[in-house]
Parts: C-alpha cells; sequence; structure tokens
C-alpha cells in the first residue's frame, strides 16, 4: 500500500499549476464564465503543445502513453481553474472512443489529429435531456445509395462550439447502433447553445447529413459497447477535473472564514459556519479517494467498471454539493458572477448532467456489481 | 498510488496463506457462538474466553500488533502484512483493533510514544500479546466534553499518588486489569498544566466499579475512593498530561486509522437476495437498489477515509484535519445507515439475529446510531477539532500530533 504520487506525477501536478496560474488568472476566469465564451482556441492550443491531449494515448498515436493516474493529476490542477475548452471531451474522451473502437486506418489518420489540436472531436450522445442510457439515442442512421444518412437532434453536447468534427451516436435501421464520424462543415448540421445555467453545452442538429460508409467507427452495431469501453476509462479523468475543482472550492472557502469579519469576529468563529466546511471537505474527499482509487485499479487492470461509475456518481454529487456549501459560506458576495464560485457552479451544474448524473451511475454501480435477474 | 497489496509479493502470498490456515486451525469451536465483535448488551461468556484465547493466541504471534517493534509484543512487519491480517480476520468477523473488550489499540501507542524505556518493557508486552486488558478512562459527570476540567484528583505521597473522584461512561462489560487514566495532580495549576496520565492496575484497593445499561450496551461509572498507585505507573510525565491527552486523542479521533472494512453491506445484500416479497427477490426492486448504492457508497467512502488515515500515521504525517473528518463521517453514515436498514428490511432490521458478528448484526446498528455517536467526544467536538485544524476564522492551523 502507498497512497502517495509519483515524482513524475509530482512534476505534472507542478508544470499544470505553474500553467494556470499564468494563462487562467482568477479574474480572467470569470469573465470567460460571465460571457459564456468558453472555448479558446488559443489557450487550447497551449494546452495542447504541452501534451494534455491525449496523454493516455501510446506514443506510435501521438500521445504520451501515460498511466490514467499521471494523466488524472494534470486534469486535477486544470479543474482548479476550472478551465474551459475540449481537452477532456476531446483529448481524452473522444481519444479512447477512437482507441477502443475504431479500424486501424481510423486510428492513424484521428488519434495525431487529436493529440495535436488539429483536429477537435466531441461525441454526441443523448436525444434526451433525462437520460443517457441506450435508450436515448434516436438520431437515425439510414441507408442510401453510397452511404448514409443522418438525422436528429443530439442534446447536451458539451463542447460543442470548438469541434472540427463530430462522433454522433446513431440509430441504425436495425435497432442497433453505430458512432458516425462527421465533418462539423458538412450541409445539414446547425449548433444552437443550450441556455441556462450551464456553460459549454449546446444543441446539435443533423438534418438529413450524408455520410460515407467509411465513416463508420469500428463495426456497425457495436457503438455502445464501444461508448461504454472508453467512458469505462475516461470517466475518472472528469472526476479528477472535479476533485481539482472542489479543492479549489475548499481552500477559498476556508480563506475566506479568515477574512471575512461580521459580529466582530472572523465568521469560520461560528460554528454554523464550521458545519459547513466539514461537510464540503466530507464531498471534496469522498470524490477524491474514491476517484484515485478507481484509477489505481484501472492502471493496475483490476476490474473497474463499478469503481468508476462510482466515482462519476461520487465527484459529481461532490462538485455541486461543495459549491453549495460554499455558497453557504459566502452568502451574498458568492452569487455574483464575477466571484469565482459562479464559474464553479455554472460547471458544478453542467458536469452533474454530462455523461450521465449521479443516480444513473449509481444505478450502472449496482448492475455492475449485481446483475439484475440473478437473484 | 497503490490501495491494496497490489500483487501479492512472494513474500506476501506465502504470509496470506500462514495466516488463512491459522485461522482455519483457530477459529474451530467458534462456529456456534454468537459474535459481539466491539461491545453490546449481548453478554455472552463463553464467547469472550473463546475471544481472549484468540487474542492471546494472536498476541504470541504479535500479530495483535503486527507493526509495533518485536520487542515490546509486536511483530515488526509491513504495512502489507497488516492489511493481510485485518482482510483475513474480516473475512472470520473479526475487527483485529477489537479482538476482544479492550482498548490496547489506542493506549499502546500512547505509551509507545510517552513512556520511559522501563514502562515500555513492563507495560506494553502485556498489553501487545493479549493478555491484559485496558479502559480509557478519562470522562467525568461534570466536565463531559470538556475532559481538561478534571476533577479526579491524584496527589503524590511518597511513591505513590492517592487517587481521588469519579469516572463515567468508560469500559465494557468484564472488569479490566489496567484502568488508563487522566488525573489531575495540580488543583491549583492552571488548565491544562495541571494533568497526568496513571496506568492504574484494576485490583486496586478503593476502585469501585458500576455498570450502566446503555443503549448500545454496558459502560461503567468507576470511583476511586484513595486509590493508591505507584509513581512509576505515571506515563508522560507529571503535569504534562494534556501533551499526552493530544496524542490519545488525535487516535480516538480518527486518526488512528483502519484498513480493514466491515461487511455490512454484503450481508444486506445477501438479505435482499433472499428475501421475495411480491413474487420477486428484493435485491430487483430498483428503490431498494438505490438506498443499497447510498449505502454502499457512503460506507466506501468512510474505508477509504480510514484508509487514508491510517497510511499517514504510518507515514507519521499526520493528515491535518482527516482523523475528526472521518470520525464525524463514519458515525453520521452510521445513522444514516440505521434507518436505511429500516427502509429496507422493515421490522427484521429491529430483531437481533444473534447468529452473527454484530458489526452486521441489522438490529445492533440500528439501535447504537445514535448512541454511537458520543463516544470519545461527540460530533461536535470533531467538527471543533477540524475547524482548528483547517485554521477557519483563524490565522494560524492547529498541527496534527504525530502519533505511532
Ligand atoms: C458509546 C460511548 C462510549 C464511550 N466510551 C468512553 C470511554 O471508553 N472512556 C471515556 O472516558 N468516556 C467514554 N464515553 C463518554 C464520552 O466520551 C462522552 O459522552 C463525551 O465526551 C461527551 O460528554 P457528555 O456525554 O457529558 O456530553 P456533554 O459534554 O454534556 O455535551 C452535551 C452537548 O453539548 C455539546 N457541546 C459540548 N461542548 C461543546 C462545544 N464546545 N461546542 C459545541 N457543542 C458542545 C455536545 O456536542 C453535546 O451535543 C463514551 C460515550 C459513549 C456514548
Amino acid at each position: 500500500m502507498d497512497l502517495r504520487l509519483t515524482k513524475t506525477q509530482n512534476m505534472f501536478k507542478r508544470a499544470a499549476a505553474d500553467f494556470v496560474k499564468v494563462e487562467a488568472p482568477s479574474h480572467i476566469v470569470t469573465e470567460w464564465f460571465r460571457n459564456k465564451a468558453t472555448f479558446l482556441p488559443d489557450l487550447y492550443r497551449k494546452a495542447a503543445n504541452l501534451g494534455w491531449l491525449g496523454m493516455v494515448v501510446p506514443e506510435r498515436y501521438g500521445g504520451a502513453s501515460a498511466s490514467f493516474t499521471d494523466c488524472a493529476v494534470v486534469f486535477e490542477e486544470l479543474g482548479r481553474v476550472p478551465l474551459p475548452g475540449p481537452l477532456f471531451s476531446s483529448g481524452v474522451l473522444s481519444a479512447l472512443l477512437v482507441l477502443e473502437g475504431a479500424s486501424e486506418a481510423q486510428k492513424e489518420s484521428l488519434l495525431p489529429a487529436i493529440c495535436s489540436g488539429r483536429s477537435i472531436v466531441i461525441v454526441a450522445i443523448t436525444d434526451k435531456g433525462v437520460d443517457w442510457g441506450t435508450e436515448s439515442v434516436e438520431t437515425r442512421l439510414t441507408n442510401t445509395t453510397g452511404g448514409f444518412v443522418l438525422d436528429g437532434t443530439k442534446r447536451f453536447v458539451y463542447d460543442a462550439e470548438g469541434a472540427t468534427s463530430f462522433i454522433c451516436a446513431a440509430r441504425m435501421e436495425n435497432g442497433g447502433i453505430a458512432l458516425v464520424l462527421v465533418n462539423r462543415e458538412s450541409p445539414g448540421i446547425s449548433i444552437t447553445p443550450h441556455v441556462g445555467f450551464m456553460v459549454s453545452v449546446a444543441e446539435v442538429r443533423f438534418d438529413r447529413v450524408k455520410v460515407a460508409a467509411s465513416s463508420v467507427l469500428g463495426e456497425a452495431g457495436a457503438g455502445w459497447q464501444i461508448l461504454d469501453g472508453a467512458l469505462q476509462k475516461a470517466l475518472p479523468i472528469l472526476c479528477a477535473y472535479q476533485v481539482g475543482a472542489c479543492q479549489e472550492i475548499f481552500d477559498f472557502t476556508a480563506e475566506y472564514t479568515r477574512t471575512r469579519v461580521v459580529f466582530g469576529q472572523p465568521i469560520g468563529r461560528f460554528q454554523r459556519v464550521q458545519d459547513h466546511c466539514v461537510e464540503l471537505s466530507i464531498h471534496l474527499d469522498a470524490a477524491r479517494w474514491v476517484t484515485y482509487e478507481a484509477l489505481w485499479k484501472l492502471d493496475s487492470g483490476l476490474p473497474a467498471a463499478a469503481g468508476v461509475h462510482e466515482a462519476k456518481a461520487v465527484a459529481s454529487e461532490a462538485y455541486y454539493q461543495v459549491c453549495n456549501f460554499s455558497h453557504m459560506v459566502h452568502a451574498g458576495p458568492g452569487t455574483d458572477y464575477g466571484h469565482p464560485l459562479m464559474a464553479h457552479s455554472l460547471m458544478a451544474h453542467t458536469l452533474y448532467q454530462y455523461l450521465g448524473t449521479p443516480l444513473h451511475h449509481k444505478r450502472k454501480m449496482m448492475d455492475a456489481l449485481y446483475p439484475r435477474g440473478k437473484g | 498510488m497503490d490501495f491494496n497489496v497490489q500483487a501479492d509479493t512472494q513474500e506476501i502470498s506465502v504470509f496470506r496463506k500462514e495466516v488463512r490456515e491459522w485461522l482455519q486451525e483457530n477459529m474451530r469451536g467458534a462456529e456456534g457462538l454468537r459474535w459481539s465483535a466491539t461491545w453490546s448488551t449481548r453478554e455472552n461468556e463463553e464467547e469472550y474466553q473463546f475471544r481472549r484465547k484468540l487474542a492471546r493466541e494472536l498476541g504470541e504471534k504479535g500479530w495483535l500488533f503486527p507493526m509495533f517493534p518485536v520487542e515490546y509484543g509486536g511483530a515488526g512487519l509491513t504495512i502489507d502484512h497488516q492489511l493481510v491480517l485485518e482482510t483475513e480476520l474480516d473475512h472470520s468477523g473479526i475487527n483485529l483493533a477489537a479482538v476482544f473488550y479492550t482498548l490496547a489499540r489506542i493506549v499502546a501507542p500512547v505509551i509507545l510514544k510517552w513512556g520511559t524505556e522501563e514502562q515500555k518493557r513492563e507495560f506494553l508486552p502485556p498489553m501487545l500479546c493479549g493478555e491484559v486488558s485496558v479502559w480509557q478512562v478519562l470522562t467525568e459527570p461534570q466536565g463531559g466534553s470538556d475532559i481538561a476540567t478534571c476533577h479526579t484528583k491524584a496527589i503524590k505521597n511518597g511513591n505513590h499518588y492517592v487517587v481521588d473522584g469519579q469516572k463515567t461512561m468508560v469500559g465494557y462489560h468484564h472488569p479490566p486489569d489496567f484502568l488508563w487514566t487522566l488525573v489531575c495532580t495540580d488543583p491549583s495549576g492552571p488548565r491544562h498544566e495541571n494533568l497526568s496520565w496513571l496506568y492504574i492496575p484494576g485490583n486496586s484497593d478503593g476502585i469501585t466499579i458500576q455498570p450502566m445499561s446503555l443503549m448500545m450496551g454496558i459502560k461503567n461509572t468507576v470511583f476511586f475512593d484513595h486509590v493508591r498507585v505507584p509513581a512509576f505507573n505515571l506515563v508522560g510525565g507529571e503535569n504534562n498530561g494534556w501533551r499526552v491527552a493530544n496524542t490519545h486523542l488525535e487516535l480516538e479521533h480518527g486518526g488512528e486509522g483502519r484498513v480493514g472494512a466491515d461487511p455490512l453491506v454484503e450481508r444486506v445484500v445477501a438479505y435482499c437476495q433472499q428475501m421475495r416479497v411480491a413474487g420477486a427477490p428484493l435485491m430487483e426492486d430498483t428503490s431498494i437498489r438505490d438506498i443499497i448504492a447510498d449505502m454502499m457508497i457512503e460506507l466506501h467512502a468512510v474505508h477509504l477515509f480510514a484508509r487514508r488515515n491510517f497510511w499517514h500515521r504510518y507515514v507519521r504525517e499526520p493528515h491535518p484535519y482527516g482523523g475528526a473528518q472521518f470520525r464525524y463521517y463514519q458515525r453520521m453514515v452510521r445513522l444514516r445507515n440505521g434507518e436505511r436498514l429500516q427502509q429496507i428490511m422493515g421490522c427484521d432490521a429491529l430483531v437481533p439475529n444473534l447468529t452473527v458478528n454484530e458489526v452486521v448484526d441489522f438490529e445492533y446498528v440500528v439501535r447504537s446510531g445514535p448512541g454511537m455517536l458520543h463516544g470519545g467526544g461527540t460530533l461536535d467536538t470533531d467538527r471543533l477539532v477540524f475547524a482548528r485544524r483547517v485554521g477557519l476564522g483563524r490565522p494560524t492551523k492547529e498541527t496534527a500530533p504525530t502519533t505511532i
């Protein structure tokens, strides 16, 4: 047993921390979120140059052959900001999706471009706001001469704005699910940002978009298994991002209890305020340890499915609750869009939904441990 | 990171095999016994004797304190051995930290840190080998949470201290061999500079033990009436007791850590797989599965906090607030699980099942939930310690004491 990070991991962590300090100071970040201007091409390019896209992708495809934990420590620091942009959605999830299910030729053409940041590939999964299971895939893929036609509307597509192409989960005529790679510029695609208490998400409409037969990723009909396989590995990285966010909130909230004085004393001397901080810390540390345990399982080749779903449930719930407890401590000033907490609150609500709510993942965890119909 | 003995090394697999075989041999005869793990109202003399014997046998191998130095009765093994021992014992329903009624798990490390060489050689081996039982004796009726306001006096008289006073809510069903007792050695001295710790033989004249029947089991009031204790038994220096108490309380307040895990969820699942309602096993019911999921997730976090704390203790870098955080959370989770058990299994959750270990006796979990919130300090003291360690509303952070 050894619960320390390795030397290399500490180095990665420091590099990421230094980067965000320079590139994403708090007053600029609050402006991004206030204006919902969360796709920042320059920043994305710089992050790509540091090798943070496709870290877990093998070197022969342009990645860094890093472990999941290596990658997670970087994302933990990015989550502190919270740094927006498709670093996770393209650089981790799509990269793993291609790695998991694409043909060799597709890997060779897609992965180096994703890892270098030249391509931003975004996965579009659900047609329904309320569900992320197989049933939520309704966009249809129909055979035509010389290829397919894609027709439907994807909701809650995270980081759609910066996409150069989409991987769209689509329902085939035989009921199976295929993953189809579609260039963003294809005629018939329109992107409408979701308006509301969330960031970086859009509705993507595929209006009779023509796609070539060669655009199907891997085996048609195996789309859901491929997606599931990729999520199994990608989710804990997203969790690490949420852990970083929770840690940052814990730190600035504790600091606020020292500096804010009312009724003649720092608010941290009020036991009720202390209670908020205790609850906050429990969510933070539960998320931290469940996440790093899941990462350890992945890196060690142990069965990880239940642990991964658990981590997504715990980390998303934690981020959400940590924001709420921090709001209780900050009261009025924390509700100002100029306050760093608001960027986190927006992000926390978004990630609570993204790729499935805590309840969705708790149920997946239970199904992985105790399949139904087995008494 | 490595959360486990990742791939058993040759040495560890040999050890695991040895522990398994040893348990098979030494747990023989325990099948018909009802287990009461830590302490409870379900007293059974036969079981108690079995536990004492098991503890002595574990102690003989140094396995009660696997990582403690051999010269004091430990086994001088590594954290991975500890993990193997705890996990294998968990399978048999035994918690290594509570094989029988004693609090050696807290008292031994305090004496190891604060005792003189002579005291360690005299007090530790019998405790580490499971030969003697020890209670921690801090709480007083007047002081309650405020243990530094200590009215139990120990006044020096030649080579002895003479102890007078009263403690409450301490110990177990069986009388102790020793009482690890917080006393006031300087009644006119300033707060926090007037305390000391005495390791008092249980058979000393003048000690009266009066059992109290509480919702979770037996505790006692102890009266000290002119009890003469050899000056040799004062550990950590006269009037230095508050510093010693810090070590003690850090361990008691969650800093002790634990690498093993309790099997409550598995037992709940087993119940739900067997129990059929409306023609189907309870385990098929979505709302039941949701409740079990919450229970499992919270218990898992409790377990990871305990493991983290053990790790920090082991590398001698105490977690700043981990102890208090763990203990507050563990006890709230326990309380919530009491209600969850009632939601899942209805009135079955209120009927004791004397055939199982009390950790997984559902009735005990339900009943002890509200009572176990206060042992060794309340939820409020936990949160108070947390606030100081994080430095909430304070310019400086109180540092966590290093324990052993
Ligand atoms: C299961 C169990 C096992 C125990 N085992 C032992 C043992 O082995 N040895 C031993 O010595 N004692 C033992 N005790 C006693 C235990 O340590 C005390 O119950 C505990 O310290 C609280 O004291 P009290 O019960 O007198 O509560 P009080 O101190 O009277 O507290 C009453 C209420 O006031 C609150 N309160 C007190 N101070 C503050 C504060 N500063 N800020 C906010 N709220 C505050 C408390 O949280 C509580 O809600 C045990 C108790 C239990 C329940």
